[in-house]
């Protein structure tokens, strides 16, 4: 897990210097390999890119579920807040959780002992949390599958993180995520929106978070 | 592919962060903006035919041509506002830059092409888009910068 952070600070240094991200590091580590055809894409993007394959401009069709997304913005834009106001508490709670189902964990021995490897297990969650927020922001998985998904499963295996608890502690992120969004977590409510919008409202696009985290899992299963 | 959200999300990315409220009032900034660009796309996506043969007819005038040359200009002109049509979706201009612009000196010049043709094909239909017949004032100035923005890249 240390390891696998260490290679996420790696990328993100080389994104910070304008340089390709993860070529290095996908020649010598991992298969990554198609890395190199995916793009980035968002709702709109995408619906070009489809479009593109089939040699015709972008009608009336398309453009019905395009301005429902711009019409739905604003409740997107309160569920993106709610990931970001939450993260740490979101990534802290689901660890905590992994760590309490599966003790020996934080025993001498286990995954998460000593503390700096619990503090990259934290550390790997909010990355991903960061990646969900991005997608869930752009509409479109591709940020999520090009930049957190790929080469992850084949990561962990290699430096021996344990699968099982990984997809744990994604699955109570997923929950307390869609928990936070919707406000049906218990106590007070947990984000700020800016459009004061209700949690209700939300309930939609906390199902395509949730299908956001699923298919980390899925990756990682 | 380039747009107005993924450029955001490249920039956080980059940084590390998570986007902030900057980041996600200038994504809201572009959806503000959107309705008058899919306008603009659904118009277009409409009369595409009828602008490219009307911009067709006024460059190759009623002189004697080769049709055949006047139909590959035509194909040209459609592929161009095509990309134009996928530009006003994504909000910018990375259909036209990574499909239309990228390599379009060197086919030019490989190929020789009469770059002053569609130049004034375009010019043409810039200058003939009928408000509101084909679209409403905002969806035209949309439409017309696109069009410019192609224009200077010919030029």
């Amino acid at each position: 897990m240390r390891l696998a952070c260490l290679i996420f600070e790696r990328f993100r240094a080389k994104l910070v210097n304008g340089a390709f991200p993860y070529q290095y590091e996908a020649l010598s580590l991992h298969d990554f390999s198609g890395f190199l055809d995916i793009q980035m894409l968002d709702a709109f993007s995408r619906a070009v890119v489809t479009a593109d394959s089939k040699g015709a401009p972008i009608g009336s069709a398309e453009l019905a579920s395009l301005r429902k997304y711009v019409a739905d913005a604003n409740i997107r834009i309160d569920a993106t807040l709610a990931i970001t106001q939450n993260v740490s508490c979101i990534a802290a709670d689901a660890v905590s959780g992994m760590v309490c189902e599966n003790t020996g964990l934080t025993q001498p021995g286990g995954h998460c002992y000593p503390t700096r490897r619990m503090a990259a297990c934290l550390r790997d969650g909010e990355i991903i949390l960061r990646y969900v927020s991005y997608a869930l922001l752009a509409g479109d998985p591709s940020v999520l599958d090009d930049r957190c998904i790929n080469g992850l499963k084949e990561t962990y295996l290699a430096l021996g993180v344990p699968l099982a608890n990984a997809i744990r502690a994604i699955e109570i992120m997923k929950i307390a995520t869609v928990a936070i969004m919707t406000e049906t977590n218990t106590g007070r409510k947990m984000f700020e929106g800016i459009n004061s919008g209700s949690g209700a409202d939300c309930k939609d696009i906390a199902s395509e978070a949730a299908s956001y985290f699923d298919r980390v899992i899925t990756a990682l299963s | 592919m380039k747009s107005a959200v993924t450029t955001v999300i490249s920039s956080a990315d980059a940084s590390g962060r998570f986007p902030t409220l900057s980041d996600i009032e200038s994504v809201k900034g572009s959806f503000d903006r959107a309705a008058s660009r899919l306008e603009a796309a659904e118009k277009l996506a409409i009369h595409i035919d009828r602008f490219t043969s009307e911009s067709l007819d006024y460059v190759y005038g009623t002189q004697s041509y080769d049709q055949a040359n006047k139909d590959k200009c035509a194909r040209d002109i459609n592929h161009y506002l095509r990309l134009i049509n996928y530009c006003l979706v994504t909000g910018g201009t990375g259909p036209l830059d990574e499909w239309g612009i990228a390599g379009m000196r060197e086919v030019i010049r490989a190929h020789q092409l009469p770059t002053a043709a569609y130049i004034e094909a375009l010019t043409f239909i810039r200058d003939k888009v009928n408000i509101p017949g084909d679209m409403g004032q905002q969806a035209a100035t949309e439409f017309k910068g696109l069009l410019d923005y192609l224009i200077n890249a010919l030029a």
